[in-house]
């Protein structure tokens, strides 16, 4: 049962602030997404969540600073996968999906039967174990996501960490890996906290948003609340139409009449 | 013009000459220095004196021609072998800088001049007359005759022959060729006299010759391998197939311990530190003959990797550790 | 149903079995050819003669014992513990910087062992009476100071401590010692030869001393390399990912690194600068069986020893009684094979 709770977090590169004075907090069980325009600190916030990227401020798993914890604890807590995963070639699926379960492996030990019935386990729920043994470089994108997915899954770790975990899929694909982001989710319990580009989709699936720009938070709270279109104009462009269909926000960008007068 | 292509006819007549007769170059004192003629292996070497001083006076180097207008005062040797032989034949005085390794005889005017990366410039300062050089490392030759010096390049010798000839083609172009043929027929005498001085005692003796303690030895085909084949003392190393062909190979430690050699010479005892001590002390190495009977020969480096007159002292050592081995029993 | 490892990535108990068998074969092989024609029977009867209780009386006589025992053996020996290490080292450096090109000598372990060798050859006193040799240690702290240079350099640069400024750092340290050991070596030009012969790497004069001294290092680091193996599958999904996993990248990055390089240094100490084993025999192992380096540092480990004695067999027997320098015979050998498993494995290597 793991909460998330960020209190006013910093992180600058040098000079460069990125994030400031960032404060949110998820409940347990919850899927908080992050949204905001490119550069706005997205991918900043969440590796300094998973302890990736040295941070002022608290930063707060349950009732423990995560600071405050060594790494192999911490991998034991909380799973990440990065906007752009490094899928070493020749490694097979299930090889890769196994490595989630190093949080809970000693440095010299070997993984025991307990861990390959795990790493199988998280194949089967999500439906790859038929390519177990397949290179992981030659996967196609929805393939990885799930590859990834499942090594979340074997981590067993109670909060769970994504980065853009959809950006280069097509619509349908994208749907699918949310789907069964939230079935995770529901399943197990875990508390997500995720970056995500399409606000459409952030609409459906997360339970609540936090809105950066400028490495600060904009707004927070539901969908609902966060999706308007006077907020969404500040941030992104004024031409931004938040319309509802079927009770769930959609949002598109309407081109401006000066633009079209040229075609 | 009339004048120089007689000249050259002239030359063309001597190189023949010299050809018919190469047995004879370099090999007997010639009594008639102004018709002498050098040959190398590689090339033959056609040197005209007129009658007064000399010069101007052409040798047929390595490198090709090289002319010499005048008496050279002012010599540049970036090569320790010139260095020896120059002082060797009297031409010392005309001798103004030598290369940093040029430490033979002890009253060369030893410089920092680097002999493994001359740099032309440097060389160029002393406002030289003539350059020796032993190996071109890249334009050292091109470059000092852009400046209009003239350069002698005398390489590494592959025979006894060829260095005769160098030092007579050294002789010629400095002025001290009378000189220069003494120094080769007085050589020549003093290494036959060492050498036939033991040639009982050397009867099927075997000797291993060493230049580096990574086993690197030569043959009899090398300049110091024909020095000692005149003893004749024969070289485990002949058996060794050359890999580069200069006659430098490298053995087999366990080869070396099976030929049993009856003597060691070691040309790595000043900069490579062996010696009987050291070479006893290799493992296997104790039962080898030559260490048994204490016929390990430290010979002197430099004498060992150079070319010059000095080479009687190094077959001077080899034939005391021969002439002082117990009686052969077998 | 799915109770253990998928079949197809377990190794098949022959690869390590074939390995070691491939192992016994080379040293057996390598003890019975050599310039020095000495029987095989002899050397059969010779080594069982070693084995007390048997009463075997060796046909051999003292010369050619001493050739077996004091040479030709301590040689295969040290061949062995050479190509291990180097091999072993050269998977764990390609695991630890993701990087397929890395070996052991990436940060500046050859060059700092190269300018080590070159000061000791040029300037180390007179050692003919000394109880050891400074010329390996002199390798040996080269080795050391350059690896811990390229580190230190690496990580104080600001923009961050990754493996690849850490190989940038180590490229500007190697280049830099291997600057000064030329500057050196031309200075002292009347080392060149020995400078140059101990570069190109030799196993010409091995003797038991050279072998004791490697020994323990190429035990100690071997074996932590090997242990740690799991780890280099991990740091292959790069440092934020590992570090999430619970790794923390840099500390085993040092760890990795400073046990290769230490047993590095110690083979290169007695048997200088020998190329290619690092790079050849860890890729070949990953093309013809695995990319997981559970399976890679093992086999290497067994495979790159045969490789060496083999490699050495070859440099002492061709031009018998002359040698060849065994880094021309991986090289030249090496490569072609190389190429050859190259190009019929399907795996890619990027």
């Amino acid at each position: 049962m793991t909460s998330v709770s960020v209190s006013s977090v910093g992180v600058s590169y040098g000079r460069i602030e990125i994030l400031s004075q960032v404060s949110l907090s998820v409940g347990d069980g919850r899927w908080m997404g992050i949204i905001g325009p490119n550069g706005a600190g997205k991918s900043t916030l969440l590796r300094a969540i998973v302890g990736a990227v040295p941070h002022c401020g608290s930063i707060t798993l349950g009732d423990t600073e995560i600071g405050n914890e060594d790494a192999k604890s911490l991998g034991r807590r909380i799973a990440y996968v990065p906007q752009r995963p490094i899928y070493p070639p020749g490694m097979s699926v299930f090889d890769f999906v196994l490595l989630g379960r190093t949080p809970h492996l000693g440095l010299l030990a070997a993984e025991r039967a307990e861990d390959i019935a795990i790493v199988w386990e998280s194949l089967r729920s999500l439906s790859i174990s038929g390519f177990a043994e397949r290179d992981v470089a030659s996967l196609s994108g929805g393939e990885t996501q799930r590859v990834s997915l499942a090594r979340v899954l074997a981590q067993q770790a109670p909060v769970v960490v994504l980065d853009e975990a959809t950006a280069s899929l097509d619509v349908a694909a994208q749907h699918e890996v949310l789907e069964l982001i939230a079935q995770i989710q529901h399943e197990q319990g875990v508390t997500i906290v995720s970056a995500i580009h399409d606000l459409t989709a952030a609409a459906q699936f997360c339970d609540e948003l936090t809105l950066l720009d400028h490495g600060r938070v904009v707004a927070m709270g539901s969908p609902e609340a966060v999706l308007d279109e006077a907020i969404l104009g500040s941030v992104f462009e004024p031409t931004i139409r938040v319309i509802e269909i079927e009770g769930s926000r959609v949002v598109v960008s309407l081109r401006s009449q000066g633009s079209r007068h040229g075609e | 013009m009339f004048k120089r292509t007689t000249l050259f006819a002239i030359a063309l007549a001597l190189v023949a000459a010299s050809c018919s007769s190469s047995d004879v170059a370099g090999t007997t004192s010639t009594s008639e220095p102004a018709t002498t003629t050098f040959s190398t292996t590689s090339t033959s070497t056609t040197t005209t004196l007129p009658p007064d001083d000399g010069f101007p006076v052409t040798v047929e180097a390595a490198n090709g021609a090289v002319t010499i207008d005048a008496r050279p005062e002012r010599i540049v040797s970036i090569s320790p072998t010139s260095t020896e032989v120059l002082f060797a034949i009297g031409a010392g005085e005309q001798v103004i800088a030598v290369d940093s390794l040029s430490n033979y005889p002890p009253e060369a005017p030893i410089t920092e001049l680097s002999a493994w990366t001359p740099s032309i410039e440097a060389i160029a300062e002393y406002d030289p007359d003539l350059v020796f050089i032993s190996f071109d490392p890249g334009d050292l030759i091109v470059g000092l005759e852009t400046l209009g010096i003239p350069v002698i390049l005398h390489g590494t010798a592959s025979s006894l022959e060829d260095a005769y000839a160098q030092w007579e083609q050294t002789g010629a172009a400095t002025g001290h060729i009378a000189e220069a043929v003494d120094v080769v027929s007085d050589t020549q005498s003093r290494l036959l006299d060492a050498a036939e001085s033991i040639a009982n005692e050397a009867q099927g003796l075997t000797y291993y010759y060493e230049i580096e303690d990574l086993l690197y030895t030569t043959t009899s085909a090398s300049f110091i391998g024909q020095v000692i084949a005149l003893t004749g003392l024969s070289n485990i190393a002949d058996e060794a197939a050359d890999p580069d062909g200069f006659g430098y190979p490298q053995l087999s430690q366990e080869f070396i311990v099976e030929s049993d050699p009856n003597l060691i010479l070691l040309a790595n005892t000043v900069y490579g530190g062996q010696s009987l001590e050291t070479v006893a002390a290799r493992p296997g190495w104790g039962s080898i003959s030559a260490v048994t009977s204490g016929a390990v020969v430290e010979l002197n480096d430099d004498i060992a990797s150079r070319w010059s007159p000095r080479v009687v002292e190094l077959l001077d050592a080899v034939v005391e550790a021969v002439s002082s081995l117990p009686t052969a029993d077998a | 149903m799915n109770a253990g490892r998928p079949s197809g990535l377990r190794l098949p108990w022959w690869w390590i079995g074939g390995a070691a068998l491939l192992l016994v074969v080379t040293v057996i092989a390598g003890a019975m050819i050599g310039p020095a024609s000495i029987s095989p029977w002899g050397i059969i009867s010779s080594t069982l003669s070693r084995i007390p209780f048997l009463n075997v009386q060796s046909s051999l006589d003292t010369r050619a014992d001493d050739i077996v025992w004091q040479i030709r053996m301590p040689r295969v020996v040290l061949g062995v513990l050479v190509g291990s290490m180097l091999s072993v080292a050269g998977s764990a450096y390609q695991g630890v910087f993701r990087n397929p090109l890395a070996d052991p000598y990436l940060l500046g372990a050859g060059a700092g062992a190269g300018l080590g060798a070159t000061l000791a050859i040029a300037y180390g006193p007179d050692a003919s009476g000394w109880f050891i040799d400074p010329l390996p240690l002199a390798a040996f702290l080269g080795a050391i100071v350059g690896v811990v240079l390229a580190y230190v350099l690496g990580y104080t640069v600001r923009s961050g401590r990754t493996a690849v400024t850490l190989i940038l750092a180590g490229v500007a340290v190697a280049a830099f010692l291997t600057a000064l050991q030329t500057f050196l070596q031309q200075r002292e030009s009347d080392t060149l030869r020995e400078v140059y012969g101990w570069i190109l790497g030799s196993l010409t004069t091995a003797g038991w001393s050279e072998v004791r001294l490697v020994l323990p290092y190429v035990v100690v680091c071997s074996a932590v390399l090997v242990a740690f193996r799991r780890l280099l599958d991990v740091m292959s999904v790069g440092d934020s990912e590992a570090s999430t996993l619970g790794l923390r990248p840099s500390r085993v990055r040092l760890l990795l690194i400073g046990f290769a390089t230490l047993g590095t240094a110690a083979v290169v100490a007695v048997s200088g600068l020998i190329g290619f084993v690092g790079i050849i025999v860890p890729h070949t192992v990953r093309l013809l069986t695995s990319a997981s380096y559970r399976i890679i540092v093992p086999l290497s480990l067994l495979i790159g020893g045969s490789f060496l004695v083999l490699a050495d067999i070859v440099a002492r027997t061709v031009q018998s009684p002359a040698e060849i320098p065994i880094g021309v015979v991986t090289a030249l050998v090496g490569a072609p094979f190389f190429a050859v498993v190259l190009r019929r494995s399907k795996a890619v290597v990027s």
